[in-house]
């Protein structure tokens, strides 16, 4: 379940996931406009010292692939892959940032979001649209940040200027007229303990609004292993402006350790990476182990270190901590969701009964009894005419009731004294104070001549349960809906049936399958619910 | 090609058990650190990793389970990653620190071998159709992993005088220090077919926990398939 931020909300990476692969998808969007999406790694200073850290369109990765840019992909404007434990000790901050690329301002924004993907889940989401912004024209949304530990903070900073603005509040500096993308310096601060003062000399790979060649991104081999050791003197600086772009590192390895060469692409886009089998070429491998990379994984894809830690987790050790997540949640209300698929009912509160589909109990405390409700002789005459039957128990006395069906989802509904019609085998539960009756539509088109529906009136609470998670429309002029998925409805609309008649239907074999629709007509207000599953 | 699919790479592993999403169990496998699993629920695996299903220690310990009722397990030994799924279930990973926890077999997924286990006839209950009668009790220092259809909901039975009743198709687990009780709501209504439709709860009363899965299909998917 994604946690979701506001504006100026914090949290420590390590509750969200315990992963530090993560992937960032920014989503913004406004009509006719563009977005440039940007990530900046700042130092301790917040400010841009090295420049191969300013992860943008031109510059689609970090020197050591810490940091990635994906582009666009699964319904994100931009995404990025952040990999936290690599990234070097001296960049101390993320920063992803939105620039209007050409004219325009930020309170055009249609909804958009920043979300952190781990493990194959959504672990974060900070939501934003155009009304939090007025006339800026680059936003500051969310920061990567470390203090102890890498945390993730919720920023949705507007900002005045565009993107050379920002570049340059983080101290970098934009060189209009170096038309050719300056060539990055070789020996780079990615070495630890080995930061020459090479920073002296600002040599930002312009990024002008023109799209410029775009440096060279070539795979670049990782910066830590090729560090020159500390205390030989650095090749001397070359001249910025006069250099080759050549990214080849000038210290051959120091370290010893061979990489493969430079893999095409791995799945998933993940960074070459040494096989962290700790040994190195030639050290004597585990016995089975052999010599091919390890499990037939594709090579310099990062393999799991199966070094397996077999301390407590972080939440702590045992059953209660395990299952702390799955807590009940506190009483108060009537009615109390769960979560999506089980819902309590206090029957001391309120002090009536309520009806809930036979069966639907899944646990219940305190002095509670279960009866038959039976509808009546009127109304099972009825029921069995229109299919619009509910076999209902009823739940009396004085204790909580957990109720849910089949992993169904569950949407309390209450009633002030409105009208809603459901169809009966989706409703799971309602307070008895609920008057209900059996609807019918009619139309032309319909197997057995016309559609039942429930409608419920009064003052309470219904429960209404779907396959899936729903959708609720708004009723406008053309709102229709596939009379086997539709849900539930307000019964303010004016519900018609439109079946598609067409000569050739009848004629020829070749049926849509979509011959029976519900059209919704209402004042503005008015909803209808569907679910993604027909019966 | 593999782009939009970046999200879903397994995040690098922390703990013996892991949740990939919340529907997988991710396990990290160790020579010597043998696991019991359900027969059938092994999505993938990387690394070597054998297979014994049924081994002997297990028909000794479960040989109740011949009778019909409860889940086959597998051990699994090696070296690697092994992925656990069961249908789309949600998957809960508890780390047991000396104290235990009672499953009904159907919703057990995986345990570490080297926990003590055994299969227990859940006492006070009479015999009924297909469900709960035969429990897994599992203690020790360790990994479980248990399965739910929906996202469980954990009770505290609080330890006051009143009892927690639930359906037994719903159930997933409980301490095993509860005391428990079958209850029988049934009527003489329930004979001319005007029954609540819960005619048998289980009630526990003590000290503990329960763990509740939104669900009352309790099938047996992984068994069905064979």
């Amino acid at each position: 379940m994604a946690r979701e931020f506001q504006r100026g909300h914090k949290a420590r990476i390590s509750d969200l996931t315990a992963g530090t692969d993560l992937y960032v998808g920014v989503q913004i969007s406004a009509p006719g406009l563009t977005f440039d999406i940007s990530c900046f790694g700042l130092d301790a200073d917040e400010r841009l010292s090295d420049d191969r850290y300013f992860i943008f369109f031109n510059q689609p990765k970090s020197p050591e692939e810490s940091i990635q840019l994906l582009g666009a992909q699964a319904g994100d404007t931009e995404s990025f892959r952040v990999t936290l434990d690599r990234i070097p000790s001296q960049i101390r901050k993320l920063a992803f940032t939105a620039t209007i690329d050409g004219a325009g301002q930020m309170s055009q924004i249609s909804p958009g979001y920043v979300r952190i993907v781990a493990g194959g889940e959504e672990v974060a989401r900070y939501s934003f649209n155009g009304s939090e912004f007025s006339t800026e024209r680059a936003v500051m949304l969310g920061d990567l940040y470390f203090k102890d530990v890498w945390r993730f903070a919720a920023v949705g900073q507007g900002f005045d200027g565009g993107l050379e603005a920002l570049l340059k509040n983080f101290g970098g500096e934009v060189l209009e007229e170096e038309a050719p993308a300056a060539p990055q310096q070789p020996q780079g601060g990615a070495a630890p303990g080995f930061a020459p003062p090479a920073f002296g000399v600002p040599a930002a790979p312009a990024p002008t609004p023109a799209p410029a060649p775009a440096p060279a991104p070539a795979v670049q081999p990782a910066a830590q292993g090729f560090a020159p050791p500390p205390g030989a003197t650095p090749p001397p600086a070359p001249n910025v402006h006069a250099a080759p772009t050549v990214i080849a590192p000038l210290a051959p390895p120091a370290g010893g350790t061979v990489h493969p060469p430079a893999p095409a692409p791995a799945p998933y886009g993940q960074p070459p990476q040494q096989p962290s089998y700790g040994g190195q070429p030639g050290a004597p491998m585990p016995p089975g182990y052999g010599q091919q990379p390890p499990y037939g994984q594709v090579p310099g894809q990062q393999a799991a270190p199966y070094g397996v830690p077999q301390g407590a987790p972080q939440g702590g050790a045992g059953v209660t901590a395990a299952l702390q997540a799955f807590k009940e949640t506190p009483t108060g209300q009537r009615w109390t969701q769960q979560n999506k698929k089980l819902i309590r009912v206090d029957l001391g509160i309120g002090g009536q009964p309520v009806l809930a589909r036979q069966g639907s109990m899944v646990l219940y405390q305190g002095k509670v009894d279960f009866s038959y409700k039976g509808a009546g002789f009127a109304g099972r005459l009825v029921g069995s005419a229109t299919g619009q039957e509910m076999q209902l128990m009823r739940c009396t006395g004085n204790g909580q009731v957990f109720l849910a069906e089949n992993s169904t989802h569950l949407h309390p509904v209450e009633l002030q004294g409105d009208a809603i019609c459901v169809s009966a085998e989706n409703v799971l539960a309602f307070d008895e104070s609920l008057q209900y009756e059996v609807r019918r539509i009619e139309g032309h088109g319909i197997p057995g001549g016309a559609l039942f529906t429930m409608q419920f009136q009064g003052t309470g609470t219904i429960v209404v349960k779907t396959h899936g998670t729903p959708v609720v429309l708004p009723v406008t002029p053309t709102t229709f809906a596939d009379c086997n998925a539709v849900v539930a409805w307000s019964a303010a609309s004016q519900v018609i049936v439109s079946s598609q008649v067409r000569m050739r239907r009848n004629a020829y074999p070749g049926d849509t399958g979509e011959s029976v629709n519900l059209q919704f007509r209402g004042a503005p207000g008015n909803f209808i619910v569907v679910q993604p599953y027909e019966v | 090609m593999n782009q939009p699919l970046a999200g879903y790479a397994p995040a690098p592993v922390t703990a013996r058990m892991e949740n990939h999403g919340s529907h997988m169990l991710k396990v990290a496998m160790q020579t010597g650190n043998d696991l019991l699993a359900r027969v059938g629920s092994m999505v993938a695996y990387e690394g070597f990793i054998q297979y014994e299903p049924n081994p002997p220690a297990v028909r000794q310990i479960a040989r109740d389970w011949i009778t019909g009722e409860g889940a086959p397990l597998m051990k699994c030994s090696g070296d690697g990653l092994l992925y656990l799924a069961d249908y789309g279930a949600n998957v809960v990973v508890i780390n047991l620190n000396g104290d235990g926890i009672s499953v009904n077999a159907t919703n057990l997924l995986a345990f570490d071998a080297h926990l003590q286990w055994g299969v227990e006839r859940v006492k006070g209950l009479a015999k009924f159709a297909g469900q709960g009668l035969w429990n897994t009790k599992i203690s020790g220092q360790g990994w479980v992993a248990l399965t739910s259809r929906g996202k469980p909901i954990v009770v505290d039975c609080g330890g006051g005088e009143d009892e927690t009743y639930v359906d037994p198709d719903a159930l997933v687990a409980w301490s095993p220090n509860l005391k428990v009780k079958g209850k029988r709501s049934f009527k003489a209504q329930s004979l001319i077919g005007r029954g609540s439709g819960e005619a048998y709860q289980m009630a526990f009363s003590g000290q503990g926990i329960v763990v509740v899965q939104p669900s009352e299909d309790s099938t047996d998917r992984l068994r069905i398939r064979g």
